[in-house]
């Protein structure tokens, strides 16, 4: 079941996408995500869509693994629709029953929002997807380093995000497995109401927080052997450059945001 | 230069109020192979964490290339001298991508991103994780996690890698593959290496063995000189090796080291005496493979298979249709090697996994009749998974135990006794019960946990590697009780493992996992009879197997099922005459 979350998931290959320099996605991910936000109407939406198929395109990554990856997902985005259908007061009503109408710019809303959550979220994916987490977190450290003169714990915080990520999967599957063990002694976790639930829990929590404490001493300790004294006199193997697909790619983007925002204007 | 890499001198360590290290002057010298071997809790862990000035020493001093380790100014030189590998392959890689990682030690002593880059390819290459440059680190096995970490250690460029039980958690053939490794290092590239352990084989082909008790060091030596001495390892809780004892019980120098030496000096002494066969009536083929006999079988499935992922790329077929019979009231072994499917066959037994097709049948019943899972399947079938104490979570033992009959809804009184019951099966003293689990020792843990689905008290009870990472004294101390426990309670016990000797040792009837299918099953007698068969999947079998399997290319007509020391024993003393 934990199985086919697939978030922070990197998948390795050799595409454009792939060999652009992490900074550089990370910014057009950002200018991609407020861009979306401004999109007013169906041509907005139209050209956010066909540069995101455009990009899963070059990027070789199968759209089933991004379909995947939302899954989690799906009742956020089912209630976000609902709620927009209903909640949306509008002139043309299309259908009214009890409290609830239905309107044209319900629908209009709700389609729209879930397009963006869609968008937004594939978008995201993309990128964590063709970016290998110490990457992307050597991206956001190298992006906030003006941060470091205002005492900002930078390369900490990115010390500390690319750990998270590499035990991630580390953690989910040994949540599957103390799950299946505990399932092994009679526990039930799926009957009862909420508070039993909650306290059918316990069993898998506790050894979970206990085991993530172990690892992050052990891990602490290996650290510590490997020579690990924080961000000072610390050198990189792989140092960010930007290249000429990088200028490209900024280009392309900038193409993108302006191609949208002049949308804005238009009837349509 | 100095020949001496390493030096303690009267090293003393306390750890929580308890002394660990009591007075260890050791010296290492460059480019040796040196193994401690102690059980758990020697201080031999202590002191390898000493050597880098991870611990640094209570009393005493620990001079690393020349450098007091108690001096913080000389903890990043020393840190660059000597390397560490640690137990558990999960808890030491920092990085997501297997290159990164390598990388680490190099960025954090700042050297120069140009030449990172060398050192970790070549660093790599050393290892032979090259073609895995870009692999994510969780996908990997243990085994070749453990080579990544020793990777990342020679970028580092050390003078001496400490291997600190980086060999416990694995299988065996990730285990030989750290081995393998180890050993080429320290001659190709002269590194020292110190390997801590507490698998006797692994300490043959070393330099030099130092066996740890209680924070001494009590014997010091080549293997040789050592490991004849078997008072001294069987007061460090050790055994000796197979090899060894079996030179002993023919009344031979017990010397032997392998199963060359062994067999050379068997042939010797059959020799000396005159080759007898007249004992020879038998035939000395291997006996034909039987299926198993099934009269009242407890468990069984027909046609299992089972699909990972499935619709998906990543579609596999974890089990390929096993049909398996299981009688009511053996001790069954279930061996094979990691991915052989034996882990997901067990756990469609109690019904965790459903079968892709197939179906399981419980005392004759499909415990998916219907489509649903029949009630009170998983408190007659018991499943203890490996590492089970890392499922502990109650504020005390008994309470943890009392997890599973809690589950069964039983009255309050039963569950006391069921309690006491399964504690006293395991081992457990009773004052440990109000203790809590987590201030016990690891094999305490490791029992307190099997207790706990003892207390259900199952039909049958699968134990999936109840002996993995510990030593060779808490292992068996596992499972003399668990025999005894299947005897008196008299159900089905099934052991699944990848170590022969425990197999050897204990099963009734043994089926081999390979490739997702029972690749044969039956007697011990006719399974070690196809030894070559066994070590083409990857299998190792008993040494004392090997030994007698070397006798017979030798000439000795000697039946080759023949799976303990003391069986084989007896079968060469047939030719020797006296």
């Amino acid at each position: 079941m934990l199985k086919n979350v697939t978030l922070g998931q990197y998948f390795p290959g050799s595409s454009i996408i792939h060999r652009l320099d992490p900074r550089t996605k990370l910014i057009l991910t950002l200018v991609y995500i407020v861009v979306l936000f401004l999109c007013t109407g169906p041509s907005g939406y139209a050209i956010c869509l066909i540069a995101l198929c455009v990009c899963i395109g070059i990027s070789q990554i199968k759209p089933k693994l991004i379909l995947r990856g939302m899954k989690p997902l799906i009742i956020v985005i089912v209630i976000t629709g609902l709620l927009n259908i209903f909640y949306t007061r509008g002139e043309t009503v299309l259908l009214s029953f009890w409290v609830l109408t239905v309107t044209a710019e319900g629908i209009r809303n709700a389609v729209f929002m879930t397009l963006r959550i869609l968008m937004l979220v594939s978008g995201t994916f993309l990128m964590t997807y063709t970016t290998s987490p110490l990457a992307l977190t050597d991206a956001m450290e190298s992006l906030m380093n003006p941060l470091k003169k205002l005492k900002m714990p930078v390369h900490e915080l990115s010390m500390m995000m690319s750990i998270a990520l590499r035990f991630i999967p580390t953690l989910i599957e040994e949540t599957d497995k103390i799950m299946s063990a505990q399932k092994a002694r009679g526990a039930d976790f799926e009957s009862g109401n909420l508070l039993q639930k909650a306290k059918a829990l316990l069993p898998l929590l506790i050894p979970l927080f206990i085991s993530a404490f172990r690892r992050a001493d052990e891990l602490a300790v290996a650290m510590e052997a490997r020579g690990y004294h924080g961000g000072e006199g610390r050198t990189k193997m792989k140092q960010l450059r930007y290249m000429s697909c990088d200028a490209a790619a900024f280009t392309a983007g900038a193409v993108f945001a302006a191609a949208v925002i002049i949308t804005r204007f238009l009837p349509v | 230069m100095d020949d001496i890499l390493i030096k303690t001198e009267n090293l003393t360590y306390t750890y929580e109020g308890e002394p660990a290290l009591r007075g260890i002057s050791l010296s290492f010298r460059r480019g040796e192979f040196a193994v401690i071997l102690g059980h758990n809790g020697s201080g031999k862990s202590t002191f390898a964490k000493t050597l880098n000035a991870l611990n640094i020493p209570g009393g005493g001093k620990v001079w690393v290339d020349g450098l007091d380790t108690s001096v913080e100014a000389n903890i990043p030189r020393i840190r660059s001298t000597v390397g560490m590998v640690f137990q558990n392959p999960d808890n030491q890689l920092v990085a997501s991508i297997v290159e990164d990682d390598v990388a680490f030690g190099c960025e954090n002593t700042g050297v120069d991103p140009s030449e990172i880059r060398g050192r970790v390819d070549s660093a790599l290459e050393a290892v032979r994780m090259g073609a895995f440059k870009t692999h994510a680190a969780h996908q990997l096995s243990g085994g070749q996690k453990q080579r990544v970490a020793i990777a990342g250690a020679i970028a580092a460029r050390p003078k001496c890698i400490v291997l600190d039980e980086s060999t416990a958690m694995l299988d065996p053939r990730g285990r030989a593959e750290v081995l393998e490794v180890a050993h080429r290092l320290n001659k190709e590239m002269g590194i020292t290496i110190i390997l801590i352990t507490h698998h006797m084989r692994e300490a043959i082909d070393a330099d030099r063995v130092i066996v740890f008790a209680d924070g001494f060091v009590l014997a010091d030596g080549t293997p040789r000189e050592v490991f004849v001495n078997a008072e001294i390892l069987d007061e460090a809780g050790l055994g000796v090796p197979d090899t060894v004892r079996l030179c002993g019980e023919l009344g031979l120098p017990a010397n032997a080291l392998n199963i060359d030496e062994c067999a050379n000096q068997v042939i010797g002494a059959v020799k000396a005496g005159g080759l007898d066969t007249a004992y020879d009536t038998r035939s000395t083929e291997p006996a034909p493979l039987s299926s198993v006999w099934c009269g009242d079988c407890v468990l069984e499935t027909k046609a299992l298979k089972h699909l990972y992922s499935p619709d998906t790329p990543f579609e596999t077929e974890a089990l390929k249709g096993i049909d398996f019979k299981l009688r009511r009231g053996i001790f069954a072994g279930i061996i094979g090697h990691t991915g052989s499917g034996k882990s997901t066959f067990i756990q469609h037994l109690n019904g965790l996994l459903k079968p892709s097709s197939g179906r399981v049948l419980l005392n004759a019943e499909d415990i998916w009749h219907g489509g649903k899972i029949m009630p009170g399947v998983r408190g007659k079938v018991g499943l203890v998974f490996q590492y089970p104490e890392y499922q502990l979570f109650e504020e005390t033992c008994a309470k943890d135990i009392a997890f599973g009959p809690r589950n069964l809804k039983l009255p309050e009184n039963a569950i006391a006794e069921r309690v006491a019951e399964a504690a006293a099966f395991v081992g457990l003293k009773p004052d440990l019960l109000d203790k809590s689990p987590f201030s016990l020792s690891g094999g305490e843990k490791r029992r307190a946990a099997i207790a706990g689905v003892i207390a259900m008290r199952p039909d049958v009870l699968i134990l999936d590697e109840p002996t993995a990472g510990l030593d060779p004294y808490g292992s068996k101390f596992i499972l003399e009780n668990l025999r005894e426990y299947q005897l008196a309670a008299g159900c089905t016990l099934v052991l699944v493992t990848h170590t022969m000797e425990e197999i050897a040792e204990y099963a009734d009837i043994v089926y081999v996992f390979n490739n997702g299918d029972i690749e044969f099953d039956g007697t011990k007698e006719t399974i070690f009879a196809h030894a070559e068969r066994l070590r083409e999947i990857g299998l190792d079998i008993p040494e004392v197997t090997q030994i007698v399997l070397r006798l017979r290319e030798m000439g000795l007509p000697i039946t080759p099922s023949v799976y303990t020391v003391k069986k084989a024993a007896e079968e060469i003393k047939r030719y020797i005459k006296c």
